[in-house]
């Protein structure tokens, strides 16, 4: 596994180095700020990428911004943010295009080291990482909008495909129906969970946790 | 009664002779000619800046030349105060310091609205007629001392000269009379006399009076302007602590967390490098490495309540991170316009804080909403409602009294709604800037 990572603290960048080479990973480079992990980016093409989400300049939240360009730019490349804490709006942004390739653990996540490992390895293989106080989190925001059980069959196989970040079209291809009943299927989850299309809140991410945090 | 009268005709006909005779007679000389070139730089600044600011094309050089003015000004009266120090013994503070503005328009509109230089520019223009009366003070009393050196004159210098000796006698209708012998200039002499007592005493009065002016005019401001001379400091101090704390928040997220972070990373890589069979050195280090992790959440919560990460994207997200994280079903609808300043962001956020969690441990409450927006005056509105039993009590030493002192430290207001069953409403109004 390639991996650049972004970090700007020394103690952190040098140790997450050292873990993953530790255990034959090839780590491509190791930066301190935004402009530089999209730089490093497009010149390794890594197949994650371990994000802080607070470096400078401003220290809030360019980890997240140049994480966001990147899954812009470099779909194919898996997104692990990493931070001191956990914010509903960040998860929120981070989750728009779909959960595929994404992760947001804690920083204390990083002491387990085999866990971390794994998360990052699913991460990669463009799977889902979060971290378990990101999803109770979003889904105790969600929760009190009814359950997945009122769901037909089809519209649970509709949110799963939403969960892997597929687009609209795309879903239609895999199931092999129109693009205009998936609309419907949609717009009725939207509405079985209690996301009117008033509320500001992304209705695709929301309905996407709804699934997420639900045992299967 | 013949004691009294004898005693202020001492006075009176002593005063000339006290060293304070002598500096108030100096204060109106030296006082009065400031006081004449001043009222002639200000006047003709003023009305130059005014003239031709009033045309489209000086608009420019007019407000320059009317922001000088200003500060000569200024200066005029920070000279008049030290020669009021310096020889009338009247000290007067100094009004506060100019604070400039920012960018050139600002500067410009600061120093245009300067209260205390258009107070000065009014010292000026009053000081004319006194300065006059100052003036005519100092030499009446001078021509009184020569007038008084006159026998003295006459047996010096006059005593085989032929024609008079002319006096000037410096009163209205008077003006001069002629001495013709010895005998004559004792008169002389009494007339000097009458002068120096006049001026005295002219001087000494008109003195009362401008220290007045001086005190009301280029003394600190009127209670208005303390006023906002405190507002000014609180929110100073208000921004300042709200700063001070985001740095702590800051310090401990670069150093003391990061380094709990990459203890417990090391702990973790050491811990899966130890061979199994070394129970007590796995046990130790297991030990650690909990501990470590633990210390990290605790140090988590701890630079969460100094200063939430999430409100530099401000607050409706702050707010969002706070619902979700709630032990009782949240919701916030927020609708905020421009930005509040960084200080109000912070006490609106801890004052959404501690009302959820006032909610949760006292309404028995299955919803809360939280509702901020921005009224069209420029006012921050945050509404904490829940659906619970209701029947809170500000007076009952709850949190709600700290919270309402809190919120008054920049002018902000709290209500409470609380009818017993139900449901409880509280509203906090907050300026947008400290």
């Amino acid at each position: 596994m390639r991996v650049v990572i972004a970090e700007d603290a020394a103690l952190l960048r040098e140790g997450l180095t050292r873990l993953l080479e530790d255990r034959g990973h090839s780590v491509c480079a190791a930066v301190t700020d935004g402009d530089a992990l999209l730089a490093a980016v497009a010149a390794h093409q890594p197949d994650v990428a371990v994000v802080d989400i607070r470096m400078p300049p401003t220290h809030t939240d360019e980890g997240l911004r140049a994480a966001l360009t990147m899954r812009k730019a470099f779909p194919g490349t898996g997104v692990l943010m990493f931070s001191q804490y956990i914010e509903t709006s960040y998860s929120a942004q981070l989750l728009e295009g779909g959960a595929a390739g994404v992760g947001y653990l804690l920083k204390d996540r990083v002491a387990n080291v085999a866990e971390f490992a794994a998360a990052l390895e699913r991460v990669a293989g463009g799977g889902t990482a979060l971290d378990p106080e990101v999803v109770s989190q979003l889904f105790r925001a969600s929760r009190q909008r009814g359950g997945l059980a009122t769901l037909t069959p089809r519209e649970r196989q509709v949110l799963a495909l939403m969960a892997e970040g597929r687009s609209n079209s795309a879903i239609a291809a895999e199931l092999v129906v129109s693009g205009g009943a998936v609309e419907k299927h949609v717009a009725s989850i939207f509405t079985k969970l209690g996301l009117p299309p008033d509320e500001s809140d992304n209705r695709r991410v929301l309905a996407v946790l709804h699934y997420l945090g639900s045992p299967a | 009664m013949n004691e009294e009268i004898r005693r202020v005709t001492g006075i009176i006909l002593c005063a000339p002779l006290t060293r304070r005779t002598v500096r108030e007679l100096l204060y109106c000389g030296l006082g009065g000619l400031a006081g004449v070139a001043g009222f002639w730089i200000t006047i003709v600044m003023l009305a130059l800046g005014l003239t031709i600011s009033a045309s489209i094309l000086g608009t420019v050089i007019g407000l320059l030349l009317l922001t000088l003015a200003l500060r000569v000004s200024r200066r005029l009266g920070a000279l008049h105060r030290r020669l009021a120090g310096w020889l009338l013994r009247y000290r007067v503070e100094a009004p506060p310091k100019f604070q400039p503005g920012t960018g050139i328009l600002g500067r410009l509109d600061k120093r245009l609205r300067d209260r205390a230089a258009w107070r000065a520019v009014s010292y000026s223009l009053i000081k004319l007629p006194v300065a006059a009366v100052q003036l005519y003070a100092t030499t009446t009393a001078c021509i009184g001392l020569v007038d008084i050196t006159y026998p003295v004159d006459w047996v010096l210098f006059r005593h085989q000269a032929t024609g008079p000796m002319v006096v000037v006698f410096p009163f209205p209708f008077s003006g001069t009379f002629n001495v013709y012998g010895f005998a004559g200039t004792y008169l002389a002499a009494l007339a000097g006399v009458v002068c120096v007592l006049a001026g005295t005493w002219l001087a000494r009065a008109v003195n009362v009076g401008d220290r007045r002016l001086v005190r009301a005019l280029l003394g600190p401001s009127s209670m208005a302007e303390r006023v906002s001379e405190l507002e000014r400091t609180r929110t100073l101090a208000v921004e300042d602590s709200a700063a001070a704390l985001r740095r702590v928040e800051r310090d401990l997220h670069d150093g003391a967390q990061m380094r709990l972070a990459a203890l417990a990373m090391n702990l973790g890589m050491a811990r899966e490098k130890l061979d199994d069979d070394d129970a007590t050195v796995r046990e130790l280090l297991d030990a650690a490495h909990r501990n470590a992790v633990d210390a990290l959440a605790d140090l988590r919560d701890l630079a969460r309540g100094i200063h939430p990460p999430a409100l530099d994207n401000g607050l409706p997200s702050a707010l969002a991170t706070l619902a979700a994280s709630s032990a009782i079903p949240a919701s916030v609808s927020a609708d905020v316009g421009s930005r509040p300043a960084p200080a109000i962001e912070t006490i609106a956020y801890f004052c959404a804080a501690e009302l959820m969690a006032n909610a949760i441990k006292h309404s028995y409450a299955n919803q809360i909403k939280i509702n901020i927006f921005t009224e069209r005056s420029g006012v921050l509105c945050l509404e904490v409602t829940d659906d619970g039993i209701g029947g809170a009590d500000a007076a009952r030493g709850s949190g709600l009294t700290g919270l309402a002192q809190r919120v008054s430290t920049v002018d902000g207001h709290l209500e409470l709604s609380s009818p017993p069953g139900g449901p409880t409403t509280v509203t906090v109004k907050l300026p947008l800037r400290a």
